[in-house]
Order: structure tokens, then C-alpha cells, then sequence
């Protein structure tokens, strides 16, 4: 098997992912991997969750408590008898999630220990532990003596920690850091020498494990840690208030972090002080925690006062500021690489998935390019240069050229015969778009023209579609729009024009919006029968930019047009097993659904015809069927939108009709149905500050 | 320049790191909106912040103001609070002596060596202001409703209640201008000329910039986080174009009219006090020192308050043995044109030669901050000349005069380090 970088499954022990189509899924079942973690059915062990009324081991409680009930693996949470009550603050969400009736089943496998800290309630050994989830308070002494009391009583049971600041080498166990919010989030970082069937099987369970190296503070806390000292140190040169700095932190890079800290509790602030320690007693004063957080770590204080502001402010030096933000970033960044602290597309998949960036740090950095990072670090300096006195290693940006910092998103694999194009973003931005042009080429200068384009089956557990805040520079620039639109296109035609066969592989819960339309293109599209598929552009709304109001039209036939009428204008989601013959080609169970993609990359008997893609011009009629009257004037003229839009691409031929819907996509974005919208609102709230 | 020994000499003011809002005019300006504390708080970093002072450089606060405000029990903690720097501190008032008194007090904490870097902070809003209701058993409803300003401004209850007047309209501030401008026999010619040239002064200040760098335009948010307003003028100063206009208006007492009277008005102001070091170190302008030399005050007789900081200003150059040709710059806290007159009457000095950036009779009135921006004006004009002595003065209720002295010493003769 040859791929343009590691693929990061194989991180885990899995993969690469064209081995799923070539052998017929994954290489171990849930199944299996249950029973190598708890032990087989009649001897079945328990998770123990320690600190389960904790916030992470409540949540984490849920998590895996919903994902382990159908295999009877009974979940044990052990506190302190003066804990507040965690646990069942979480069945709120629960029901809302699964139902009243699945939520109770959930909670009814949760078994609820008490215990004084120094001694294991007896009851607990009749559970059988076999894995151990330590999530006790962030102090080392108290955690080492947890591990030593649960070793004594059982002795063959795993052990994982969630901290997040200290190595494993320090606690004596391996980690699996879990990232906020704990019921819903899938990310866990993991530090074990190999990849373990309790990190297997957490992949297995849909969760999204990432091996990470054994250091002080992983990579999400350096991130998390180190854009909050950074605003810190912004808001202490500034004296900008907490609130306003947050703002312009969440432009720049996604995140704020003082409202993400009080969202969290009183106790965030401990954390982040306690890592930030840690990382400057290693690494010396680019990490050293301010007073304003210094202060807060004992007394839990809020950082947004209880008074909403009064007075404005705006930034002063829009450069300075990017230099105090990114500077530090971009340096600890550098101790990172430097020390190859995971596969770069974890690095900076961490920080989109956990820390909520706009854009990942490592493609953050290679956008901005090497040159200039290290002119923000060096401008960083001079306005902080208490921060010289740490890591700085500019070198690490020397290769960005290498596959592993171009393919951070996407990645191609091939095995002489056919070839795996995969997505590790849930949505579609520029980096996805370039990284795909890539991808392509690569498979091309590789003489493979058989293709699947799937997700990753890991740092992917959907397709969400576009991602909405690219969109913000062509809000009020239709030229802007166009290219966009027109550019995303080509590339997504690319899967129809260049390969002899391509098949879109829809593996997650869903598939939307931009997102499908790529996957369209495709000669084939196979999905998992469960995978809910929507173009919901119109409630946005935004008009399907990439092809999407002609291409799935010219390859259906007249009858089948008001299903997809219904989606287009609608904005209606629909179950892939209801989709076969008019929007997908095959949509059924997980694994029948990889063996048919399978076939069809060998050319194998899959049974699917083709469906013709028209090229020529057609009329389609103006009244869509079957669809319930919008709900407002502004939905109404979203919906005419996209009817024109439909109407002007299929009235063309395909040779011309990318360029018509680009047109009409970019007339509707600067038009004001869609400033008014959510785009438009989103970016007043992100951009406009 | 005749040496005078500073009564707090480990004390400076770091020029520039100084600054407040403009004044505008009661119910003229979104200020009337919102709470003026908080505003007061958010302001004074972000004032400090232009200067390139981190807040975080203070370690105490003293904060002043004269109409009550929501949480002014908890004082300049709270206040401190709304910068989210923590900081000790107290809350003082003395009418519009505030601002003059903050500057004492913080100097004398410096000078005590309790804290390193005071930062000083006054406020009020006239606009809205609050009505308090307190029992009185001298009176039929054993219970006193009491409108904030315009109750106090219209009733002096030292002289009201001791029988000096008949009514309570005669105790009132403009009742105490027209019977100091009878005692010391002011003519209206010139009483008209001094608020005339007063707002020439002004409108000349403003016009060519001396005010920038001082005032700041500040935006003003509402609950939702939009923008409420823009305070970016001392809204409601009027415009006159001429002598005359100012000679027509219609007396309201003796030598009182509508032009030689201020006005109400919104606004805060703040400044630092620290050691000679700090202030060199939190200066734009390390070269220029300041200091408050001496400062003196006088109570007057019963309902003659305009005259009271003239003789507060006597003590002051008999305690410090300077003279008034001594003053490089001269400013005054003035509600009524009468202060001027009067104060150039007793001291022998000419009323032009004051205020040369402006003055309250015309920028308006908000109490608690208004002897600061005083103070700042008055030590800019200085810095301007070159150095020297800056004369600082002014009334307030119970006929109360309050005086200080500042020095000015440029090592660089002026020019920019």
C-alpha cells in the first residue's frame, strides 16, 4: 500500500482505510474488541469510572455508558460520599439524546459506588473491574495513591487517567484525555507505547482516539492553555476587557477563552493554571501563567463580570495584536513539532475538534507561511521577551513542503490498483479544496483511475457540509463568490472527469450540503444505509454552490425530480436506505455497503448500473410538488433562489452550467436575504466586533 | 522658578498618563443611560491603555463622586472590579472639591509609602440622577424626599435651616453668586465680558486641538452589547458669536445669567500618583515632572461661596511666600462668572489671564470629576509655557473654597525626550 502521508488510522493499529473496501471492513469487530477490554460474555468486567460525579467522569460516564449498553458491559462510578451528585444531572441530556426509555436503560447499567478515598467499598469487586477510568482531581499524590489502591485490589484491570497535564511516565498509567464537552465530545488524546484494545475499541465505538507523545500538558491543553495565556498577556499590555479580547481572539482563531473558561466552572481555571506550571518549570517563561490566572486558581473567579460592559473597545494595532496571539502560538507549535508530538494532522485536528479553531494551528501556520510565522514569534518577542527565555524552534517550519504539512485534510492511498481519496474534516474550506487538487493529482501521477472518496474513518465521524465561515469574505464580494463557487466545482468535477471509475463512500451519520455535492460527482455513490443525507443551504440560507441544483437532476429521471426538489428547496434531510436508484446508487448495512464499494473498485459483480449524467440542456418545471409553504418571506425567497438557480444550470448544457451556477450562487450570497440570514448574522457576531 | 518644598515630595503625577471623557451636558449624550460608575471603571483603562499605562501597574485606587450610584457602598473595590483588577482603595466625596481632594489623598498615600501607584478616579452623572427619601422627624411627614441634584443645588441646608434666609430659593447656588456680585459690587458689563472671553477660550481650545489627548471619544454600549451612543463633545455648550448675546440674556440674580452660569453635565476623569521612579516609568514624557506642592482651603461666610476659593488662594501664596505673577498657568473650577470676577477683584489679577483651555462655566459641571479635568488642563497649559507653577482652584457647596499648587519641571526645557 502506498499513501501520500501515514494515514492516520494506522496511528491506532487500523487501516489504511482502502483496506476496508479491499478486505471487507475493518480489520477487528466491536465485538471482539469488547471482549478483549472487558473479557467475554458471561464473564463480562465493568468500566469503573473514578470521580464519577466529577464533570468528566460524569460525562464520560454517559459517553461510553450509552455506547457499552448493548454489549452489557455495567459501567461503576466510585466518589466521595460528599460528592454532588453528578451523574444525575446528566439525564436531562440523555433523555434529549436518545429517549426517555434508552436513557433509563443507560442509567440503569450505571451502578453508583461510594467510597472514603482510602479504602474500596467491597461491593465493588463483585462488578469485576477491568478497566479503570481515573478522573480524580488534578494532584499527583492523590491520583498515584488511587492507582496503588486499585492495583492492590485488582490486579489485572487497566488503568487510564484523563489528565490533562501530566505524562504518563509520572503517574505510573497510560492516559486518555477526554476534551469538553465530556458527554458529546469524541476526541480523547491517548498516550500508550502501542495502540491498546481499550483504544481500539474506543475507535470502534465511534469515538475518536489520538495517540499523542508522553509529555507535560497534551497537545489540546497546550492549545487551550496557551491561546488563553496568550490572551492574557494581550488584555495585561492592553487592559482590554476580558469579554472584548475574547472577541477578537474568536475572529483571529476561533476560540474565546475566558468565556470557555467560565462555561466550564469554577475549576478551569485551576486546570489551566496547573499546566501552565507545569509547562514553564519544563520549558521555561513562554508558559508562565499570568497573575490575572495565578489569582483565579484558587478563588475559582469568574472572568466575564456579572455586569454586562458599558464602553466599546477596539483594537489599537490590528498587527500587534496578531503578533501576541499568534506569536506565542506559533512557538509552542515549534516545541511540538520539535518533539513530534503526534501526526500532524492530530495536532492540528485537536485544536478544531477541542478548542474550538476556526482553523487547525498547523494549517494556521502553514497559510501563513514560514517565513512569516517566525516574523510574528520575533515581533512576539520584542513585545514579551520574557517569552525568548523559552523553546523556540523556527526550524520546524522548514518543511512545510513535506506531504505531512500539505496533506493535513486529506490523504491519498493507493495499492497499484485502485486508490482511497479521504476526508479528515467534517467540513469543506479552501485547505479541503487544495488538499483534494492534490490528492488528485498524486493518484493520477500514480497511474491509479479507480477511486473511492470517503471520509477517514476517524477524525471524521460525519460531513457536515461547507465550512460557513469561509464564506465571509465573499459575504460582500460577488467576483470573491464566484471564484469560490466556481472553483469548488471544478474540483469536485474533477471525480466524474479524470477517473475511470469513482465511488463516494458516505460512512458517518450524515452527509450535507457541500459535503454531498462533492461526493455526487462521483460515478457511483454507495452509503451506510443509516446516514441521514440533506442539502439544507436553503435555510441558511445559501444556494448549493457546488453543482448541487443541477448535477444530481441531470443523473436522476424526470419522476424521481421532486424528491430531490423536495431536498433542494426544502431543506429536508433524508435516510440513505430511502435514497437508492435517485440520489445514491447503493444504500444498505455498514458492511455491505463496503463490500459493494469494494467490488466496485476490483470490478467485481456489484450489481449497480450507472446512471447516466445528461449533458444536455433541459427544462425543469417552476412549481415544485410536495412542498409545505415557507415559513416566512425571507424563506420564500431563499426558496425562489435556488428555484432559479435549478432552473438556469439544468436549462444549460453541463459544459456551461457550472459557470451559470456559480453566477447565481454568487448573486444570491451578496444579495440581502442572505446577509439577513444565518451567515449573515453569524458573521456580524464573529467579524464584525 | 522660586523653590517651594512639595508637602508630599516622594509624590509625582506622571505627565500624560491622564485623560476622562468630554463633559456632555445632562441628557444630551447616551450617558444618561447607563450606569456612570461602570462606565467610569471600563473608561479609565482603556483612557490609560492610549497612554500606554498598563492597569496592572496600580496597586491602589481612590475614587470620587458626588451623586450616589447603584453599589456605591462597595466603593473602589467594586469599582476596581469593574477593570477586573483587583485593587484596595476608597470612595470619597466633597462636592466639586472631589476631584482636588482625590489628588491629596493619593498623594498622601504615596508619600505614606502604603502603595507605590494610586490611581485616581472621579465620576458623576447629573442625567437620571437618583431621589432618596430619609426620615426627618423636624419635619410634618417626619420624612425628607430629596431629588439629588437639583434639591441640593437648590438648597444649602447649613444656611437654609439657621434662619440667614426667608425662603429656600434665596439659599440656593445662583442666590449665593448674585449676592457675592452685590457684596463685592461686580458690574454686568463685566461679568459678561469675562463669560464671553471664557468661551472664546473654549471654543479656541477646541478648535485647534489643546483638548485632544486629554478627552476622549468613548462608545457607549447598551445591555444587548450594540452601541447606545457615541460621547465625542462636551454636548450643550452653547455658541456665541458675540459680547452682546451675553449682555441681552436675562439676569436670573444679580450678574447671573444663562451664560455666565455652568451647567449640568455627565463625565469622568482620572490621573496616577506614584513615586518619582514609577512616574518617570508610566510617563510618555519621562523628562517633565509633576508634583502638588501645597494645597489650602477657606470656608466663606454663609452664601458667599463664590468667593471662597479667592481666599483659599490667599493662604496658599502666604503659606508658600509665591505671588500670582509667579503662576505659569491658572485655572479655576468656575460656575458662575462671578468666581472669576471676584477672584480677580480680591487678588488683583486679571481674569484673562485664566483658563486659557477653558473652564466649567462653560463645559458644564458634573461635580466629582470636574476639578480633575481642571487639574489636567491646567498642568498641560503649563507643560505648554515650559514649566513652572500651575494654580489650581475652585468652590463647592457649603461655601468652600479649595486650592492647590502644582509644579512643572521639564529637564528639557520643553522639548520632547
Amino acid at each position: 500500500m502506498k499513501t501520500m502521508r501515514q494515514s492516520t488510522l494506522t496511528t491506532l493499529g487500523i487501516g489504511p482505510v482502502l483496506g476496508f473496501f479491499r478486505n471487507g471492513g475493518p480489520p477487528e469487530s466491536t465485538e471482539s474488541l469488547v471482549d478483549a477490554v472487558f473479557g467475554p460474555e458471561g464473564d463480562r468486567g465493568a468500566l469503573v469510572i473514578s470521580g464519577g460525579n466529577g464533570i468528566v467522569g460524569s460525562g464520560k460516564a454517559m459517553q461510553l455508558g450509552s455506547r457499552l449498553l448493548e454489549y452489557g458491559v455495567p459501567v461503576v462510578t466510585l466518589d466521595l460520599p460528599d460528592a454532588p451528585d453528578g451523574i444525575g444531572g446528566q439525564y436531562g441530556g440523555l433523555k434529549a439524546s436518545f429517549g426517555r426509555e434508552t436513557a433509563n436503560e443507560i442509567m440503569a447499567n450505571i451502578v453508583r459506588l461510594n467510597y472514603g478515598g482510602k479504602e474500596l467499598p467491597p461491593a465493588l469487586a463483585k462488578f469485576n473491574p477491568r478497566f479503570v477510568l481515573e478522573a480524580v482531581p488534578e494532584i499527583l499524590p492523590i491520583k498515584r495513591a488511587h492507582y496503588e489502591l486499585m492495583r492492590g485490589a485488582f490486579p489485572d484491570a487497566e488503568i487510564r487517567s484523563v489528565t490533562s497535564g501530566f505524562p504518563g511516565s509520572e503517574l505510573g498509567v497510560g492516559i486518555l484525555h477526554p476534551s469538553f464537552p465530556h458527554p458529546i465530545n469524541k476526541v480523547w488524546e491517548v498516550v500508550e507505547d502501542e495502540p491498546s484494545a481499550i483504544t481500539r475499541l474506543f475507535w470502534s465505538l465511534g469515538l475518536v482516539p489520538v495517540p499523542v507523545a508522553d509529555y507535560w500538558s497534551f497537545i489540546l491543553d497546550v492549545l487551550f492553555c496557551g491561546v488563553t495565556l496568550a490572551a492574557l498577556r494581550y488584555q495585561r499590555a492592553s487592559n482590554m476587557p476580558f469579554w472584548k479580547v475574547d472577541k477578537y481572539v474568536r475572529r483571529l482563531v476561533g476560540p474565546n477563552p475566558f468565556r470557555a473558561h467560565d462555561a466550564i466552572g469554577p475549576g478551569a481555571s485551576f486546570l489551566t493554571w496547573s499546566c501552565l506550571h507545569h509547562l514553564a518549570e519544563q520549558y521555561g517563561d513562554l508558559f508562565a501563567p499570568e497573575n490575572q490566572l495565578v489569582r483565579r486558581k484558587e478563588s475559582g473567579e469568574s472572568w466575564y463580570s456579572s455586569n454586562r460592559p458599558t464602553v466599546d473597545w477596539e483594537l489599537a494595532d490590528e498587527d500587534e495584536f496578531n503578533a501576541w496571539m499568534l506569536g506565542p502560538l506559533f512557538q509552542m507549535t515549534s516545541l511540538m513539532l520539535h518533539e513530534q508530538r503526534a501526526h500532524l494532522s492530530h495536532m492540528n485536528a485537536i485544536g478544531e475538534l477541542c478548542a474550538q479553531f476556526t482553523k487547525g494551528i498547523v494549517a494556521t501556520a502553514r497559510n501563513t507561511g514560514a517565513d512569516e510565522v517566525i516574523r510574528r514569534v520575533e515581533t512576539y518577542h520584542r513585545l514579551h521577551p520574557d517569552a525568548k527565555n523559552g523553546t523556540w524552534h523556527p526550524e520546524e517550519f522548514d518543511r512545510m513542503d513535506t506531504p505531512e504539512w500539505k496533506q493535513l485534510y486529506v490523504n491519498a492511498e493507493h495499492d497499484g490498483e485502485a486508490g482511497a481519496i479521504t476526508l479528515g474534516r467534517e467540513s469543506l474550506n479552501w485547505d479541503v479544496i487544495h488538499e483534494l487538487d492534490r490528492a488528485i493529482d498524486w493518484l493520477k501521477e500514480e497511474r491509479i483511475d479507480r477511486v473511492v472518496l470517503t471520509g477517514d474513518f476517524h477524525l471524521t465521524t460525519q460531513l457536515v457540509g461547507a465550512d460557513t465561515s469561509e464564506f465571509y469574505p465573499a459575504l460582500h464580494d460577488r467576483e470573491q463568490s464566484y471564484k469560490m463557487s466556481k472553483a469548488w466545482s471544478e474540483t469536485a468535477r474533477r471525480f466524474n472527469d479524470e477517473f475511470a471509475l469513482s465511488v463516494g463512500f458516505i460512512n458517518g451519520k450524515r452527509c450535507l450540503g457541500g459535503m454531498l455535492e462533492l461526493l455526487m460527482h462521483c460515478h457511483y455513490l454507495v452509503a451506510d444505509q443509516s446516514a441521514q443525507l440533506g442539502m439544507p443551504e436553503v435555510t441558511l440560507p445559501v444556494l448549493p454552490g457546488m453543482e448541487g441544483c443541477h448535477w444530481p437532476l441531470r443523473r436522476a429521471s424526470r419522476e424521481q425530480w421532486p424528491r430531490l426538489l423536495a431536498i433542494l428547496l426544502g431543506g429536508r434531510f433524508v435516510r440513505a436506505k430511502d435514497t437508492a436508484g435517485w440520489l445514491t446508487d447503493y444504500a444498505g448495512p455498514f458492511a455491505d455497503a463496503v463490500a459493494v464499494v469494494g467490488k466496485l473498485l476490483s470490478g467485481g459483480d456489484h450489481g449497480l448500473r450507472r446512471r447516466p449524467l445528461a449533458e444536455k440542456s433541459f427544462e425543469v418545471p417552476a412549481e415544485a410538488r410536495e412542498l409545505p409553504p415557507a415559513e416566512s418571506p425571507a424563506a420564500e425567497a431563499a426558496r425562489k433562489a435556488v428555484m432559479d438557480c435549478i432552473r438556469a444550470s439544468c436549462a444549460a448544457p453541463l459544459s456551461e452550467a457550472l459557470v451559470v451556477q456559480a453566477r447565481h450562487s454568487a448573486e444570491f450570497m451578496v444579495s440581502q436575504t442572505c446577509l439577513r440570514g444565518a451567515i449573515g448574522a453569524s458573521y456580524s457576531k464573529t467579524m464584525d466586533v | 522658578m522660586k523653590d517651594v518644598s512639595p508637602v508630599f515630595p516622594g509624590a509625582y503625577i506622571p505627565y500624560g498618563a491622564w485623560g476622562g471623557s468630554w463633559f456632555p451636558a445632562w441628557h444630551t449624550s447616551a450617558l444618561a443611560e447607563v450606569d456612570i460608575a461602570r462606565f467610569a471603571a471600563e473608561s479609565m483603562p482603556l483612557i490609560l491603555a492610549k497612554k500606554g499605562v498598563e492597569i496592572s501597574a496600580l496597586d491602589y485606587l481612590v475614587s470620587g463622586s458626588t451623586v450616589p450610584w447603584l453599589y456605591k457602598f462597595w466603593g473602589a473595590p467594586y469599582l476596581s472590579h469593574c477593570f477586573s483588577h483587583r485593587l484596595p482603595g476608597f470612595h470619597l466625596e466633597q462636592a466639586c472639591a472631589t476631584g482636588l481632594q482625590l489628588v491629596l489623598k493619593a498623594s498622601a498615600h504615596v508619600q505614606g509609602g502604603s502603595h507605590e501607584t494610586v490611581g485616581v478616579l472621579a465620576f458623576d452623572k447629573t442625567s437620571n440622577s437618583p431621589a432618596g427619601v430619609f426620615p426627618n422627624q423636624g419635619t410634618y411627614r417626619r420624612t425628607e424626599v430629596i431629588s439629588d441634584i437639583w434639591d441640593n443645588f437648590g438648597y444649602d441646608p447649613s444656611t437654609g435651616q439657621s434662619g440667614f434666609s426667608k425662603g429656600r430659593g434665596e439659599t440656593s447656588m445662583i442666590a449665593c453668586a448674585g449676592r457675592t456680585a452685590r457684596k463685592h459690587k461686580l458690574e454686568m458689563n463685566e461679568l459678561a465680558e469675562v463669560s464671553y472671553t471664557r468661551y472664546r477660550q473654549y471654543y479656541d481650545a477646541v478648535d485647534t486641538g489643546a483638548l485632544d489627548g486629554i478627552l476622549f471619544p468613548l462608545t457607549v454600549l447598551d445591555v444587548r452589547g450594540k452601541k447606545l451612543g457615541l460621547v465625542d463633545g462636551d454636548y450643550g455648550v452653547r455658541r456665541y458669536d458675540s459680547l452682546a448675546q451675553f449682555k441681552a440674556e436675562r439676569q436670573l440674580d444679580t450678574g447671573v445669567t444663562a451664560g455666565g452660569q455652568t451647567h449640568a453635565s455627565d463625565g469622568m476623569f482620572t490621573l496616577l500618583v506614584t513615586s518619582e521612579a514609577k512616574a518617570r516609568e508610566l510617563s510618555p514624557r519621562p523628562e517633565i515632572s509633576v508634583q502638588l506642592v501645597a494645597s489650602a482651603e477657606h470656608r466663606a461666610d454663609p452664601g458667599f461661596m463664590p468667593e471662597a476659593p479667592a481666599h483659599a488662594v490667599k493662604k496658599l501664596l502666604a503659606r508658600t511666600g509665591l505671588t500670582m505673577d509667579e503662576m505659569t498657568a491658572v485655572y479655576d473650577h468656575n460656575p458662575f462668572a462671578v468666581n472669576d470676577a471676584v477672584f480677580a477683584k480680591l487678588l488683583d489679577y486679571d481674569w484673562r489671564k485664566m483658563n486659557d483651555t477653558g473652564c466649567p462655566l462653560v463645559y458644564g459641571h458634573p461635580q466629582g470629576p470636574t476639578l480633575v479635568r481642571v487639574i489636567v488642563e491646567a498642568l498641560e497649559r503649563t507643560v505648554k509655557k515650559g514649566g513652572g507653577y500651575a494654580l489650581v482652584f475652585g468652590c463647592a457647596a457649603g461655601d468652600v473654597g479649595i486650592a492647590a499648587l502644582f509644579r512643572v519641571n521639564d529637564s528639557n526645557g520643553g522639548n520632547p525626550a
